[in-house]
C-alpha cells in the first residue's frame, strides 16, 4: 500500500557481470544471504506458516484442545446463518465509512491553512501530532471519563442546552462515541499527511490561479484536491484499512456492547477465539475480513486511478 | 504452477500445526499422575493459585494462605485478575500448556474446561477422605452438582449465590407502597416498577444486570421455566428463546428498567444510590453494600430483601450461580494443590467468608457465625432447595451471551421480541 | 479573511488538545468526586504519582514496556536494516521471492494472524516468557520497505568504490550504507518504539505473569489492582503518555519522514 513511490519502480541495481568477476558476484550474494536469512526465517515462521495455518483452520474444527478436525467449507456456511457476523459486519461498514470520511475531511480543512509558512503553523503542526502519539491504551481511559454521566461530553451538551445523554450505555450512541475517539485519535496523523502532501505542491499552479482571480474555494476544489490525489488516495487507503482492523477501540471503550452495538468484526473474531475457542470458525471469520479488506483496497485503487486518466 | 506452490505451502502450513497438536493429544502432555511425591499424604513443593481479586475479601484469605505457608512449608504464589478477563486468561493458559495449579472459576466454565481434559477430578485423601462421595457429602444437597461433568467431581463450591429480590425501603415508602410486604410475584414487581419509575425514566423500579451474560440466563431462566417454560432442553442439545414463554420473558424483560442508566458500578451502584428501586442480586450484595460508602444502607431500615419472586400461581425458580475451586490436569502438583483448597475451605474461613456476604455451602454453614442467622442469609439458605445452575454443557458461555445479546437488544429496542428470540435461536443452534 | 484562518486554526488545535487537558484536570484531583474533568480541584498530581509508583504493579509495568520497546526496536532496526540494505543493494539469489514474501504481509491484519501465531509460540514452548512476548511483533514489513527505500539512494558508486578499495561485503554494509542509512533507521526506531508502546493485544494474550505485563496490560487491569479509582488511572494513563510525547518533541521531524513515507512525492 506504500507502493507508490517513485523510487519502487527504479530497478534494485545490481553490478552486471563484468563488473566485478565471478567471485565477486558469488561474494555479493553470500553477503545478501547472510544479512537477509533473519528476516527471511522472521516472516517464514510468523507471517508465512501463520497464514497458511489460519488459511487451514478456517476450514476446522478446532476448540484448542486434541487435534483440528477438518470440516470443509463448513466455517463458512456457518458465518451466514450467523446473527452476530450480520450485526458485526454493518457495524464495521458504519465503523468504517465514519471514522474514515470526516476525519479526511477535517483534516483537509485542517491541514490547507496549516500548510502554509510562519511560526504559528509551526508550532501549531507539532500541537496537532500530540494525539496521534498518545497510547490508544491510555487515552481510551479518558474518554470513559469524558463520557461518564457529569463527564465533559454532558457539559459541552448541557452547554447548548441538550440533555445529558448516555454515551456509553446507549445502545445507539455508543458506535458514535467510539467513532468520535478514533476520528480525534487519527486526525493528527492525517493533518501531518496532507500537509507534507501540501507542501510538495508545485507554488507556480496556485500563483497562476491567483492570477486568474479564483476565489479560495476553487483553487480548493480545481486545484487542491485533484493535486492532492495521490496523497488522499495513500491516507483512504491505509486509514480503511486500518478502521477494518480496529479491534482495541472497542475493547477498552465498551466491550462491544451495551447489546452488541460496538461489536466490530475483529472484535467478534477475538470473542470466539478467546472466550469461546472457536479457533476453526475465528480463523474462517479472519479470512473473510482479509477478502474483504483486499476487495475493498483494489476498489478504492480502481476508483481513484480511474479518476486520474 | 502456481497453484502447485499455493497447495504445498497450504500443506506444510497445515502440518506445521497439526503435528504438534496430535502428538499432545497423544499424551506427551499428560501429566503423572498419581504424583509419587504425595504418596506419604503429605503437601510439598509450589502451588500457584488464580483468582479473581477483591479488595473486601483479600486481607483475610491471604492471612489463610499465609497460616496455610508456615504450617505446611508449601510455596503459594497468588495472581489476583479482574473477573472479566481471568476467564480468557486461563484459556491462554490451558492453550499454551502452561496453567496455573489452583484456579477459582464459575460453575459454567467447568463443563467446557472438563470436556476438554483440562480438569483433575477431586483427589479425596488431600481431602483425608476415602472417596470422593464423602467429600461431596461436607457440602449442602445440590451445590457441588454443578461444579460435576459426566458424573465426575471436578471442584468443590465457593460463594454460592441463589438469586434474591433487593429493595429500597425509602423508594417504597416514597412511591406510597408497603415496605414492609416486597413483591413476590412478576407481577407485583411489574406494577410496583410502574408506580417507581420517575416521569424521565432516571429513576427505575426494578433494574436489570445489562451486559451481564451469567445474569440474562438466570433472569431467563426464572421467567421462563418459572413460567412452565424450557429454555434448554433436558439434555441439553437445544435450546429456544422462540416460544411463548420465551417471548413473553422478554416482553417483560423490556418492560421494566432503563438499560441506559450509567453506574460505575452497575445496577448495584444505581440500587446504592435510589435510582433503582428493586434489584435481583445474590448474598454477597448485602455486606457489600454495608462497605460501598460513609453513608452506608442498613438492611431493614433502608433497604429490605426478598425470595426471588415467582409467577403467580407457578411454582418457584431461584436462579443460582457459584464460584467453584479446581485444580488443573497438567498441574505436576495436584495432590498439594487439592490439600490447599481443603484448606480454604474450612471451618474457619467458611466463617470469615460468611461474614463478607460469601457463601461456602459447607453443612451447617449458617451456624458458622453471627451473619448465618441473618435474614439475608436465611432467603439465601431457602433458596437453595430451588436454585437452579442453568444448563451444565460445554457451551454454557455462549448460551449465557445469546441470552444476554437477546434481553440486552430488547431493552435497548434493537430488536422486537420475537426478532431476538429468532436471533438467540440461531445463535445457539450453532453452539450447541 | 486572515484573522478567520487563524481563529480556526486555533479552535481546531484546541479542539484536539481538549481531551489531554481533561486527562490532566482529572489525573491532578485528589479523589473520584468530581470527574467532569472541566475545571481543576487542586492540583494533587505529585502525590498521585507517588502512590502510583509505591504501588507494586505500575513501576514494574513501566520498566517492562521501555525494556520491549527498546528492546524490540533495536532488533528492528537491526534486523530491517540489514536486509533492508541487501534487497536494495544487492544480487542474491531469493531475492525477488524475499521481497515480494515481506511486501505481501502488509495487506494481513494482525486479527488474521494472531491465532496461529499464538499455537506457534505455543509450540516454541515460549508462551509467558520474554521472548514470546518481543519476538513475534519485532520485525515488519514496514520496517524492511523503509530501508529498502533509504537504500535505493545509496550512491552506487559509493559502494562500487568501497569494492575497488578491496573492501568486504559486510564491511560495506557497516561502514558506508549504515552511516548513510541512519535518517531511515531513526525513523524506523521512533515509529516501531510508538506502536509497540500501544500495543495491547499481543502482550495480554501471551504474558500470564504480572512480571511480565507490559503498560497497556497493566492499564486494562487496574481495576483489579486498585479498585475503581479513576484519578490514579488517569495519573496512570498521563505516565504512559509522557515517553511517546518526549520522543515527538524530540524526533519530530524522523516521525513526518516516516509518516509521510510512501504517501506523498
Amino acid at each position: 500500500m506504500t507502493l507508490t513511490t517513485k523510487t519502487v519502480e527504479a530497478p534494485a541495481v545490481s553490478p552486471g557481470p563484468g563488473k566485478g568477476g565471478r567471485g565477486r558476484s558469488r561474494r555479493e550474494a553470500g553477503a545478501g544471504i547472510v544479512l537477509t536469512i533473519p528476516v527471511a526465517v522472521f516472516f517464514v515462521v510468523f507471517w508465512l506458516v501463520p497464514f497458511c495455518g489460519a488459511v487451514y483452520l478456517s476450514f476446522t474444527d478446532y476448540e484448542m484442545a486434541g487435534a483440528p478436525r477438518w470440516i470443509g467449507l463448513d466455517n463458512y456456511a456457518r458465518m451466514l446463518q450467523d446473527p452476530g457476523v450480520w450485526n458485526s459486519a454493518w457495524i464495521t461498514v458504519v465503523y468504517t465509512v465514519f471514522t474514515v470520511l470526516p476525519t479526511i475531511l477535517l483534516a483537509l480543512l485542517v491541514a490547507v491553512p496549516l500548510s502554509g509558512p510562519g511560526r504559528l503553523n509551526r508550532v501549531l503542526r507539532s500541537l496537532v501530532m500530540v494525539p496521534a502519539v498518545m497510547p490508544l491504551a491510555a487515552t481510551s481511559m479518558v474518554w470513559v471519563i469524558i463520557y461518564s454521566d457529569r463527564g465533559l461530553a454532558n457539559t459541552l451538551l448541557g452547554a447548548v442546552g441538550i440533555e445529558p445523554q448516555s454515551w456509553l450505555t446507549g445502545s445507539d450512541l455508543a458506535i458514535w462515541a467510539l467513532v468520535v475517539m478514533v476520528v480525534w485519535k487519527s486526525l493528527g496523523l492525517f493533518v501531518i499527511i496532507l500537509t507534507a502532501g501540501l507542501q510538495a505542491l508545485p507554488r507556480e499552479v496556485y500563483e497562476a490561479a491567483a492570477i486568474d482571480g479564483a476565489g479560495p474555494v476553487t483553487t480548493f476544489r480545481r486545484i487542491t484536491v485533484p493535486l492532492l490525489r495521490r496523497t488522499l488516495l495513500f491516507v483512504l487507503v491505509i486509514s480503511v484499512a486500518g478502521s477494518m482492523q480496529a479491534f482495541v477501540p472497542a475493547f477498552l471503550l465498551t466491550g462491544g456492547g451495551p447489546a452488541d452495538a460496538t461489536q466490530v468484526l475483529p472484535y467478534y473474531i477475538w470473542a470466539n477465539a478467546f472466550p469461546y475457542e472457536h479457533m476453526g470458525y475465528a480463523s474462517a471469520l479472519a479470512m473473510t475480513l482479509l477478502v474483504a479488506m483486499l476487495v475493498v483496497s483494489i476498489v478504492q485503487f480502481g476508483f481513484l486511478r480511474g479518476g486520474d486518466e | 504452477m502456481t497453484d502447485l506452490t499455493r497447495r504445498r505451502l497450504l500443506a506444510a502450513g497445515a502440518l506445521s500445526l497439526a503435528a504438534p497438536s496430535v502428538l499432545a493429544a497423544c499424551g506427551a502432555d499428560r501429566p503423572e499422575r498419581p504424583d509419587r511425591q504425595a504418596q506419604d499424604g503429605r503437601p510439598h513443593g509450589e502451588v500457584s493459585v488464580w483468582l479473581h481479586g477483591s479488595q473486601e475479601t483479600g486481607p483475610q484469605f491471604e492471612k489463610l494462605v499465609h497460616r496455610y505457608i508456615d504450617e505446611f512449608g508449601v510455596d503459594v504464589k497468588l495472581l489476583y485478575l479482574p473477573v472479566a478477563q481471568l476467564d480468557a486468561k486461563l484459556l491462554t493458559a490451558f492453550g499454551g500448556g502452561a496453567p496455573p495449579d489452583v484456579f477459582k472459576i464459575g460453575h459454567w466454565s467447568f463443563p467446557s474446561h472438563a470436556g476438554k481434559e483440562r480438569l483433575a477430578p477431586i483427589d479425596p485423601r488431600a481431602f483425608g477422605a476415602p472417596d470422593v462421595a464423602t467429600v461431596l457429602g461436607r457440602y449442602e444437597p445440590g451445590t457441588v452438582a454443578p461444579l460435576s461433568y459426566r458424573g465426575q467431581a471436578y471442584g468443590v463450591p465457593i460463594d454460592l449465590n441463589p438469586a434474591m429480590l433487593y429493595y429500597r425501603r425509602d423508594r417504597f415508602e416514597e412511591a406510597g407502597l408497603d415496605p414492609d410486604k416486597p413483591p413476590t410475584t412478576w407481577e407485583e414487581v411489574a406494577g410496583h416498577s410502574k408506580r417507581l419509575t420517575s416521569a424521565d425514566g432516571r429513576r427505575v423500579g426494578l433494574q436489570w444486570l445489562y451486559g451481564d451474560p451469567q445474569w440474562a440466563l438466570m433472569t431467563l431462566t426464572a421467567l421462563i421455566k418459572g413460567g412452565g417454560g424450557e429454555l434448554v432442553s433436558a439434555d441439553g442439545t437445544r435450546a429456544s428463546l422462540d416460544t411463548e414463554h420465551g417471548i413473553r420473558a422478554l416482553e417483560y424483560f423490556a418492560g421494566i428498567g432503563n438499560p441506559r442508566l450509567s453506574n460505575p458500578l452497575g445496577a448495584l451502584g444505581l440500587f446504592y444510590s435510589g435510582e433503582a428501586a428493586m434489584v435481583v442480586s445474590g448474598a454477597f450484595l448485602g455486606p457489600a453494600l454495608e462497605r460501598l460508602g460513609e453513608d452506608t444502607l442498613k438492611p431493614g431500615k433502608d433497604y429490605g430483601v426478598a425470595p426471588m419472586p415467582r409467577w403467580e400461581g407457578s411454582r418457584a425458580v431461584v436462579p443460582a450461580y457459584t464460584w467453584g475451586w479446581g485444580v488443573a490436569a497438567a498441574s505436576k502438583n495436584g495432590f498439594t494443590a487439592w490439600h490447599l483448597i481443603n484448606y480454604l475451605q474450612g471451618r474457619e474461613s467458611v466463617t470469615a467468608n460468611l461474614e463478607n456476604g460469601i457463601v461456602i455451602p459447607a453443612t451447617g454453614w449458617r451456624d458458622a457465625g453471627p451473619r448465618g442467622t441473618s435474614e439475608l442469609m436465611e432467603i439465601a439458605a431457602s433458596g437453595i432447595p430451588d436454585a437452579d445452575f442453568g444448563p451444565a454443557i460445554p457451551a454454557a458461555l455462549e448460551l449465557a451471551k445469546a441470552a444476554s445479546s437477546a434481553c440486552d437488544a430488547v431493552a435497548h429496542g434493537r430488536s422486537t421480541p420475537a426478532q431476538a428470540a429468532k436471533d438467540f435461536d440461531a445463535t445457539v443452534r450453532l453452539a450447541l | 479573511m486572515r484573522v478567520l484562518r487563524t481563529v480556526w486554526l486555533l479552535s481546531a488545535v484546541a479542539a484536539m488538545l481538549l481531551p489531554i487537558y481533561v486527562m490532566l484536570v482529572v489525573a491532578s484531583a485528589p479523589d473520584d468526586t468530581d470527574l467532569g474533568g472541566l475545571v481543576f480541584n487542586g492540583f494533587h498530581l505529585p502525590e498521585n504519582l507517588a502512590e502510583l509508583f509505591a504501588g507494586e504493579g505500575f513501576p514494574v509495568y513501566f520498566r517492562n514496556s521501555v525494556i520491549y520497546c527498546v528492546g524490540s526496536g533495536a532488533l528492528d532496526v537491526l534486523f530491517s536494516s540489514a536486509a533492508g540494505y541487501a534487497l536494495a543493494q544487492l544480487s542474491f539469489p531469493g531475492r525477488r521471492v524475499l521481497f515480494v514474501l515481506v511486501v505481501g504481509t502488509l495487506a494481513l491484519a494482525p486479527m488474521v494472524m494472531i491465532i496461529p501465531v499464538f499455537l506457534i509460540v505455543k509450540e516454541l514452548g515460549w508462551v509467558n516468557t520474554i521472548q514470546g512476548v518481543i519476538v513475534p511483533g519485532m520485525i515488519s514489513a514496514f520496517g524492511v520497505f523503509l530501508v529498502r527505500q533509504f537504500a535505493l539512494g545509496v550512491p552506487k558508486e559509493l559502494i562500487f568504490a568501497a569494492r575497488v578499495d578491496g573492501a568486504g561485503e559486510l564491511r560495506i554494509f557497516l561502514r558506508v550504507a549504515l552511516p548513510l542509512l541512519r535518517p531511515a533507521l531513526v525513523t524506523l526506531f521512533l515509529i516501531h518504539f510508538l506502536a509497540q508502546w500501544d500495543n495491547l493485544l499481543w502482550p495480554l494474550i501471551v504474558a500470564n505473569d504480572p512480571a511480565l505485563w507490559s503498560l497497556p496490560v497493566g492499564l486494562a487491569n487496574f481495576q483489579s489492582e486498585h479498585g475503581f479509582n479513576y484519578h490514579l488511572m488517569t495519573a496512570a494513563a498521563l505516565v504512559t503518555a509522557v515517553p511517546p510525547f518526549l520522543l515527538l518533541a524530540g524526533l519530530q521531524r524522523y516521525y513526518v519522514a516516516g509518516l509521510t513515507f510512501g504517501g506523498v512525492k
